[in-house]
């Protein structure tokens, strides 16, 4: 579509650029022809109804859909001015580059620690002084330290729902990656640590760029600066927050933002 | 709202299935009893009786022991009630089992001088260590200076022991019994319960810890235990490995085509085949392929007398391991496609590569299933007689695969194996009588090792699994 | 508009619409009264502007309780959060036009005991009229949520307060003609600066209406930025 409402940032300014990125799987039209830049250091939101391609545009940042059979992948995505859609590009050092938060909790049947501790060791870290200072930054910025540092040994799964999303959010900063995607992070928390959760979004966003999927369209309006609305697999409208929720310029937008969906 | 009532309440489907249940805890528990009743009955010590019969039947009176009742029909009509007496004496009075007309027993009365002595050789002796005849004043000091010489005796090695022992038959004829001969002696008529409850336990842990004697009809059966053990254990080294790579391969790295999935069918279709083409298989390219190019290559200085191709204890176990890998594999795969997605992508998206995922995430978590293998595999292994007979288990090995000569562990030797034992008892004893409790005991034996090493794996699967329980399941 | 999937919210976005039009309506009856009882120099028709003024500040209260529920409840975003918001805003400026006529109904009663005017004027009179007319098209372009009519109201607000200015200046002629109506006068500037308050409330009310429909602050502006 080139009559989308979008925007363009400076390339310095540009985290993301994606160019008529198409993903399909089994042949059936996940995205279609998406294009839109996601400026460094701010929060973007996505947001659409259920099964609009939100996560499948997540997905492509980081190349995650190269797991899965069938998937086909047209368009390009440029990190900082890189093809991160090239065949030669290692995934291992991209995923480094652009940590990911799934929708559903899926902490490592490990303890705490080890959860945290995964990627870093991966890294090749091992000073267990060095580990246990970076695994208390992340549980504490992920508001998680004051819950578990008394059970750091005791199994991930053990934890609640919503301490699980807080654990994976840990895990996933703990490497400290220059992108985030955060799908869906606070599906499962009470308001407080929703509110936590927000709150460490917005202090993250002073270092990294991140990306935040929600179907809460209150949590979208508070946390990010850009939003994008997705629908049917198609970019409707990418504008900065305040004009998207207080008057969208897409019809399809306005339905969905206030309910008319349908 | 009505409740369902009849077959759509469920109650029928419970019924249903906690009968299928008690079903199989009923056979498991009949099969159980019945192994153990004969076969460890055989170690109790029984009674011996002085039997003396009717004139006219022309049957010299014996000393014998009482196994069991059956009724025949006559010739001329009618039925009578007879007996099986174990006689023992296998070389003076053969045969050592004989079925007694009941009508033609005269009395039976217990003499606390009888005796019967595990021998050596040719089987128990049953006799009187005093003339039946004689003064009861004399019998009983004869027989207690009897007992007093042969107690002595047995403290010593048999090969520093002397003299022999005075054996009476019931008829009062005398022969003399070297003491050297004697294993193990008991006068059950004269022994209190708790005499004969600790005779029964060292004749059950002679049984368990003694090498056969007597074409396998006497003595213990350690040497087939431990044959069994060592097999089982070599084939669980050798399969475990082997089917968790494969399995790894399929699932992890093999592009999901159609190809694969042919592999897998073959796979499973590999469990289906009858185990003696495995044991085809295994002489044919185990024992004379492999072992044959073997002892060309390494051992040409004692040909043609064979190391490694001919049948031994390494083909056994790599027969078996053949023969349990789809078991593995399919046991693996199933744990391996368990294991949810998300914990994978979880892995790969902290920039972790496939090897690491594997290594850290999927295998620990695949590692029940993998034992969930091992004990098929065992349960499977272990059970297996016919392929043996082709690779390399015997009726006899005259010494264990383990010992203390250089390389400790003989992978070339012979072995025996507690299936084929029973097979042998069962079918090629030259004394049935003789031979069938002990077919039950090692039937008893077979399935308890069994269900130990299983519980072995699965103590050690319900830890790995407790490690990070889920609470939630 | 298409209907909202929560069928509740549409029934309560309506009742609001509906409570604002019934505030409009008392509104249009107090301006038509007071404006009747101006042009017929007599105080009995501007009689129950009092009684209506109760009306509309009790509606104003409702209105704005029906609104903080409403964004305390829903969250309205874009078109429903505008809505909300103009209605808050609108009902001042209705309810300052109630207060306005009412002021005109007391000015009536002080007039009417004073002698009636000599001549007729006619600023007054094209004030009251388009004054009115505003105000009913305001309302209107409310109800429609019609940004044209709104912006159409929005310019004739221009014709009132010339007319206004034109009625101060006839009147201070004749305040030094004939001083002895000086009272009379002075209570009709008085009028003439309601109406021209009412014209001001209507033409806030329409940039509302602007804002409203296209999410566009058209308020200080001038018109050019509004087209
Ligand atoms: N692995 C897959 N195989 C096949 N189709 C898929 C796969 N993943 C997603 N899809 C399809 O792609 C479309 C977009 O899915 P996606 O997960 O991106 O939606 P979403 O916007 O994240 O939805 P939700 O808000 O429910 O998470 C859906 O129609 C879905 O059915
Ligand atoms: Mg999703």
């Amino acid at each position: 579509m080139t009559d989308t409402p979008t925007l363009t940032f400076d390339p310095a300014d540009t985290c993301l650029k994606v160019e008529q990125l198409s993903v399909s799987y089994d042949g059936k039209a996940a995205l279609r022809e998406v294009s839109l830049t996601v400026p460094r250091h701010r929060v973007t939101a996505f947001i659409g109804p259920s099964g609009c391609g939100k996560s499948t545009l997540l997905r492509s940042f980081n190349r995650m859909n190269d797991l899965i059979r069938g998937v086909e992948v047209t368009g390009q995505i440029h990190l900082f001015g890189e093809d991160i859609l090239a065949p030669k590009v290692d995934v291992t050092v991209l995923r480094r580059r652009i940590g990911m938060v799934f929708q559903q909790p899926n902490p490592f049947p490990m303890s705490v620690f080890d959860n945290v501790a995964y990627g870093l060791r991966l890294q090749g870290l091992s000073d267990q002084r060095a580990l246990e200072r970076e695994v208390e930054w992340a549980l504490r910025s992920a508001a998680l330290w004051d819950e578990v540092k008394d059970r750091l040994e005791a199994s991930a799964l053990t934890l609640s729902g919503g301490q699980q999303q807080r654990l994976v959010i840990a895990r996933a900063i703990a490497i400290r990656p220059e992108v985030l995607l955060l799908d869906e992070p606070a599906s499962a928390l009470d308001p407080i640590s929703t509110l936590k959760i927000e709150e460490l979004i917005g202090q993250l966003a002073e270092a990294y760029s991140i990306i935040v999927v929600t179907h809460n369209m209150q949590q979208a309006a508070r946390v990010s600066d850009y939003t994008a609305f997705l629908y049917l697999g198609e970019l409707v409208e990418f504008s900065a927050t305040d004009d998207l929720f207080t008057r969208p310029q897409a019809r399809q937008t306005e339905d969905y933002i206030t309910g008319r969906y349908g | 709202m009505k409740t369902p009532s009849g077959w759509r309440s469920g109650d029928g489907a419970l019924w249903l299935s906690t009968g299928a249940v008690t079903l199989t805890l009923l056979l498991t528990v009949t099969l159980l009893v019945l192994l153990g009743r004969v076969g460890f009955g055989h170690f109790w010590p029984e009674p011996l009786g002085t039997f003396t019969f009717h004139p006219g039947t022309a049957q010299a009176p014996l000393v014998a022991a009482q196994r069991e009742q059956g009724a025949f029909t006559l010739a001329e009509g009618g039925m009578e009630t007879r007996t099986l007496l174990r006689t023992g004496n296998r070389d003076t009075a053969a045969p050592d089992f004989r079925w007694i007309a009941d009508a033609s027993l005269r009395s039976a009365h217990f003499d606390p001088a009888a005796i019967e002595l595990e021998r050596r050789s040719w089987g128990p002796a049953l006799g009187l260590l005093a003339p039946p005849k004689a003064p009861a004043a004399d019998r009983a000091a004869l027989a207690a200076r009897q007992w007093a010489r042969l107690e002595e005796a047995l403290a010593l090695p048999s090969q520093v022991r002397t003299g022999s022992l005075t054996l009476y038959s019931a008829d009062g004829s005398a022969r003399p019994l070297p003491l050297a001969e004697v294993v193990r002696a008991w006068r059950p008529n004269a022994m209190t319960f708790a005499e004969k409850l600790s005779l029964y336990f060292s004749r059950i842990g002679a049984f368990i810890s003694e090498p056969p004697r007597e074409a396998n009809t006497e003595g213990g059966i350690f040497p087939a235990l431990f044959g069994t053990v060592l097999m089982v254990m070599l084939m669980t080294v050798v399969v475990t490995p082997i089917g968790v790579v494969a399995a790894l391969y399929l699932h992890e790295y093999a592009p999901q085509g159609p190809l694969t999935q042919m592999l897998r069918i073959a796979v499973n279709n590999l469990a289906g085949v009858p185990s003696i083409v495995y044991g085809v298989f295994g002489l044919g390219f185990f024992v004379y392929l492999v072992g044959g190019s073997l002892d060309r290559a390494f051992f040409a200085d004692t040909l043609p007398a064979p190391t490694f191709g001919t049948p031994g204890l390494l083909w056994a176990s790599l027969t078996l391991a053949l023969l349990t890998l789809p078991v593995m594999i399919v046991a693996t795969e199933e744990g391996l496609s368990r294991i949810p997605r998300q914990l994978r992508e979880a892995s790969l998206a902290l920039g972790a590569t496939r090897f690491e995922t594997l290594r850290y995430v999927i295998l620990p978590q695949a590692l029940p299933a993998v034992l969930t293998g091992v004990i098929l595999a065992v349960a499977r292994g272990a059970g297996e007689v016919a392929p043996l007979m082709l690779v390399g288990v015997v009726k006899l090995a005259p010494e264990l695969p383990l010992d203390g000569t250089f390389p400790f562990l003989h992978l070339d030797r012979q072995f025996m194996h507690l299936g084929f034992h029973i097979y042998d008892l069962a079918f090629q004893s030259p004394n049935v009588e003789a031979a069938r409790p002990l077919v039950y005991a090692s039937a008893l034996l077979l399935v308890l090792m069994i269900v130990l090493l299983n519980l072995g794996a699965v103590l050690l699967r319900a830890y790995l699994r407790g490690r990070h329980r889920d609470p939630l399941g | 508009m298409r209907e909202h999937i929560s069928g509740q919210y549409d029934a309560e976005l309506d009742e609001l619409r509906a409570m604002v039009t019934e505030m409009g309506g008392l509104v249009e009856r107090q301006l038509q009264a007071v404006c009747l009882g101006l042009s017929t120099w007599d105080a009995d028709p501007a009689e129950p502007v009092a009684a209506l003024d109760k009306a509309v500040n009790r509606l104003e209260v409702s209105i704005d309780d029906a609104c903080t529920h409403i964004i305390a409840r829903r969250q309205p975003t874009a078109s429903d959060l505008r809505l909300v918001m103009s209605i808050v805003k609108a009902i001042t400026d209705l309810e300052r036009i109630g207060d306005e006529t009412t002021r005109i109904a007391k000015m009536l009663e002080t007039l009417c005991a004073l002698p009636a005017l000599r001549d007729p004027l006619p600023e007054l009179t094209e004030m009251m009229e388009r004054v009115q007319s505003m105000l009913a098209d305001a309302l209107n372009a409310f109800v429609r949520v019609d940004e044209e009519r709104a912006l159409e109201v929005i310019t004739r607000d221009r014709a009132v307060d010339r007319a206004y200015e034109a009625l101060v200046s006839r009147l201070l002629e004749a305040m030094e003609a004939s001083p002895e109506r000086l009272r009379s006068y002075h209570n009709i500037i008085w009028c003439a600066r309601s109406f021209e308050r009412i014209g001001d409330h209507a033409k806030n009310v329409c940039e509302y209406i602007i804002y409203l429909a296209r999410g566009k602050d058209v308020r200080h502006q001038g018109l050019g930025s509004a087209n």
